[in-house]
């Protein structure tokens, strides 16, 4: 019986998410592939007479381009989803998980409705339709697992200190730049490779790119280096939400 | 007769932000030198029994400690010490309106309270949905309306019909009871019986003693966390009322 009502919550604020974030706007659905397509627009007419050492330009920064706003849009929600639910968490005994659960729940439908439509985009920017890219199941959701446990990570700190969720507003951007999206790791000069190398997004951007963009079974390197980033952003996820949660009412 | 609710030795603190740190640079700061969080004890050693079918009204002053009973009860605070037992499904209505999205349709909202409450079930939804805007005595027209063009009254009413309308087990009521205009407050005052008859059990935070008197058979009171008084709601009221 209460399973069948959990199932209900998860269904209703899963929806809730998406009629709030599309139902007003007269383009509704379609600003969110908008968004990346300007962005596209913008890096096609700027960078690719930059970047000449990079085959097939469009199809690199599209396929870095679709996965990065997945995880800023992401992101950028779960750092202010108790926030924003709070009248929730202290009314309802529900499990405050399930805030997030359903707001990451939201943004994955929408990135994959967005995904469509750019995938279709992507085969005629040369990409090859193979089986190789079911690949891209296992990698959008480890990817997503990841995308959750940093969004855990600001969402429970954005709620003892509030400017969490501004600093990363303003961090974002310079994220984007510090990520191989417009550029690859290859170009960057050698001693600020390290910057790059750092940046779990690169690694993630990689993986991505060998089933989107090379067209290969994602190699090894990658998905272990992946894997292993999102094991220590579970486990931090984990540490810092067991910690704060219990003060979680208190604050908001 | 069997006890629905149980709360042995319960006592609930919040961890509380030491002065006005609310920013890193605060928090960097101020976490060099202490730690950035104090316990602040809400409730002390509370034990209480309530029995099936029981009214209990809960009077006290402000910030004493009444709304962390009922979250704590409902599990939605968990207590440093003492034991919590509940028996049965837990309707709240705490805050109002919590959970009303402005944006959405009443319809939508009405969807989204029902399955928050735990009311929604396919079999029964049309008919609930039904139930629930006659009650609000809203019309279709503006139930398609999005609510952010409702009245206060309006949203009040929404809100509290989602919840009132299904008969619940236990009901739990945050000084909500206030809302609309006569006529509405006198249909919830009535449901509100009727709901009673049905065998429900009510836990009822109120700062008016009358209404407690009119609505509740058992009161308790509760002054800076402490239970000073248990028994019937006529003499909570007094002890209420002598507070001040």
């Amino acid at each position: 019986m209460m399973q069948i009502k959990r199932r209900y919550i998860i269904f209703f604020l899963i929806y809730k998410n998406l009629q709030l974030k599309y139902k007003h706007s007269v383009l509704g659905f379609f600003w969110s592939l908008l968004h990346p397509f300007m962005y596209l627009l913008i890096f096609l007419a700027i960078f690719s007479t930059a970047f000449p050492a990079i085959e097939n330009y469009p199809l690199y920064v599209l396929s870095g381009l679709v996965f990065w706003l997945y995880f800023s849009n992401a992101t950028t929600q779960l750092s202010i989803v108790f926030i924003k639910n709070a009248h929730l968490i202290k009314s309802f005994n529900i499990s405050k998980t399930m805030y997030p659960l359903t707001e990451l729940g939201g943004e994955l439908v929408s990135f994959l409705l967005g995904l469509i439509p750019f995938m279709v985009i992507m085969y005629f920017l040369g990409l090859e339709f193979s089986l190789n890219l079911l690949y891209l199941i296992p990698v959008i959701l480890l990817f997503s697992i990841f995308i959750f446990s940093v969004g855990i990570i600001l969402g429970s700190l954005n709620v003892f200190l509030r400017d969490v969720g501004i600093i990363w507003n303003t961090i974002n951007p310079a994220l984007f730049y510090l990520s191989p999206i417009a550029y690859s790791y290859q170009i960057v000069p050698e001693k600020f490779k390290f910057i790059v190398k750092y940046n779990p997004m690169y690694h993630f951007l990689e993986l991505v790119r060998d089933v989107l963009y090379v067209g290969q079974v994602p190699s090894e390197h990658y998905v272990g280096r992946c894997l292993l980033i999102t094991s220590v952003a579970v486990v931090l996820a984990i540490f810092i939400y067991r910690k704060t949660r219990n003060g979680f009412i208190s604050n908001l | 007769m069997d006890y629905v609710i149980k709360l042995k030795d319960v006592s609930v603190s919040y961890l509380q932000n030491r002065k006005g740190t609310h920013s890193v640079k605060d928090f960097v700061l101020k976490a060099s030198f202490i730690s950035p969080f104090e316990k602040h004890r809400v409730l002390h050693h509370i034990d209480l029994t309530i029995k099936k079918g029981d009214s209990v009204g809960i009077l006290g002053p402000n910030g004493t400690g009444k709304s962390t009973l009922l979250r704590t009860i409902a599990g939605i605070i968990k207590p440093d010490s003492g034991s919590v037992e509940v028996k049965v499904p837990i309707s709240p209505l705490l805050t109002l309106g919590a959970g009303i999205e402005l944006e959405l349709s009443g319809y939508e909202n009405m969807r989204i309270a029902l399955a928050l409450t735990g009311n929604y079930s396919k079999a029964t939804r049309s008919e609930m949905i039904e139930k629930v805007s006659d009650f609000a005595e809203l019309t279709k027209e503006q139930l398609r309306m999005p609510t952010k063009m409702y009245s206060t009254g309006m949203l009040a009413r929404l809100a509290f019909s989602s919840v009132m309308t299904a008969q619940p087990e236990l009901l739990m009521i945050d000084e909500v009871l206030a809302v609309g205009d006569r006529g509405f407050q006198k249909k919830c005052k009535n449901r509100l019986h009727e709901i009673l008859n049905n065998g429900a059990t009510l836990l009822f935070i109120s700062h008016s003693p009358d209404e407690v008197k009119e609505v509740c058979k058992r009161g308790i009171c509760i002054n800076e966390g402490r239970k000073i008084y248990d028994g019937s709601a006529k003499k909570a009221a007094e002890v209420y009322s002598k507070l001040f």
